[in-house]
């Protein structure tokens, strides 16, 4: 099991133009490290479409990898985007599930399946290539894992699996410690538009 | 009950055109199955099907932040099931979402027999009204200027607006 924050330091080093999605535990400690226009929290949106809200910006922008950060009990919201996914794959998709087995922001009951669901398997039932399927429990591991997942065509299917803290809900506000947690989502989205279609 | 209503699929599909569709993402249902096959022969429309129509707002919303015009294309059931996906995408991120959905049952909603009323019609105004959805009503091939109204007021009052299928398009 690795620590969450020393995972997301190892992405924002290989990070350079990509989107970046972040999904409930993940969004204020990525604000930490990261502090990027490219960055969109998803706070204030739909719990489970990150991923949806992913796929669909990476086929609208082939030349733009989009990285989604995803928490285990997201991904288990709508497993059938994995299908959808590997049926109009896109190439510049890196679909990353953040697992620690629990429902975090909300005191880490634990997840559905939780010791037994393997994401891995159920990515390559959806039809991900299994090369480009990684399961990561170690921090070395990972760190010569992402150089690949930053470089190779996707879509991507990377679970790393992490311990669970106590992070609390995700909540947009002005004085959020979280720079891009402070704006309204609507603004966010407008931003990230604008930086895209530039 | 029989659906009485009938609207030419490619008057929808010109209409899609003239808007400036790119992309429709849903799950087909009698109702628009004509329109799903005719748009699969579109040059210049991709037809993206979901697993669960919740999933389609994300998706569309991903399309739109990312320059391309996305229509989505799902049954009253669907849309049901999507309503924190609706208000999560199209409403919180005040996108100018265009809605086809089916209405599914709308023959049903002047039976004398409650029991014989297709909830997925009764339902469905009453539900867009709480969620503040504007929508228009598409019954027949004069109705299909509808589609243009309801991306008109998507587009200048960025929010979604539905337009609703009465019957099977042919």
């Amino acid at each position: 099991m690795m620590d969450k924050v020393e995972c997301l330091k190892r992405i924002a080093k290989y990070r350079t133009d990509e989107v970046v999605i972040t999904m409930m535990g993940v969004s204020r400690p990525w604000a930490e490290i990261s502090n990027h226009e490219l960055d969109l929290a998803w706070v204030g949106s739909a719990m489970g479409h990150a991923a949806d809200f992913g796929f669909g910006l990476a086929l609208a922008c082939p030349d733009k990898k989009v990285v989604v950060l995803n928490g285990d009990g997201s991904m288990l919201m709508s497993l059938g985007t994995l299908v959808t996914i590997s049926t109009h794959p896109p190439s510049n998709l890196i679909l990353i599930v953040v697992e620690n087995g629990t429902y975090e922001v909300t005191g880490n009951q634990p997840i559905p399946g939780e010791g037994f669901v393997n994401f891995a398997t159920i990515a390559k039932g959806s039809g991900f290539d299994e090369h480009k399927i990684y399961e990561i429990d170690k921090l070395d591991d990972l760190e010569a894992t992402l150089p690949k997942i930053f470089k190779e065509e996707g879509p991507i299917f990377a679970v790393l699996k992490v311990k669970p803290e106590d992070e609390p809900p995700p909540i947009r506000r002005a004085d959020h410690s979280a720079k891009y947690i402070r704006q309204p989502l609507a603004e966010d989205i407008r931003k990230l538009k604008a930086a895209l279609t530039k | 009950l029989q659906e009485d209503y009938f609207v030419k699929a490619d008057l929808i599909v010109s209409e899609l055109k003239k808007c400036g569709i790119t992309h429709v993402i849903g799950v087909p249902d009698n109702g628009s199955r004509a329109v799903y096959e005719l748009l699969w022969k579109t040059p210049g429309m991709t037809v993206i099907l979901t697993c669960r129509e919740g999933e389609a707002f994300g998706v569309a919303a991903g399309l739109y932040v990312g320059g391309k015009m996305p229509l989505l294309l799902i049954q009253n059931t669907g849309f049901l099931e999507s309503g924190d996906a609706l208000r999560g995408t199209g409403v919180a991120m005040s996108l100018p979402l265009l809605m086809i959905i089916g209405y599914r049952g709308y023959a049903t909603l002047n039976s004398n027999n409650p029991a014989r009323v297709d909830t997925a019609a009764s339902f469905l105004e009453p539900t867009l009204k709480a969620w503040e959805i504007p929508f228009y009503l598409m019954k027949d091939d004069a109705a299909v200027a509808n589609i243009s109204k309801a991306f008109g007021q998507a587009q200048s009052e960025s929010r979604p607006v539905a337009v609703l299928l009465v019957g099977e398009a042919s």
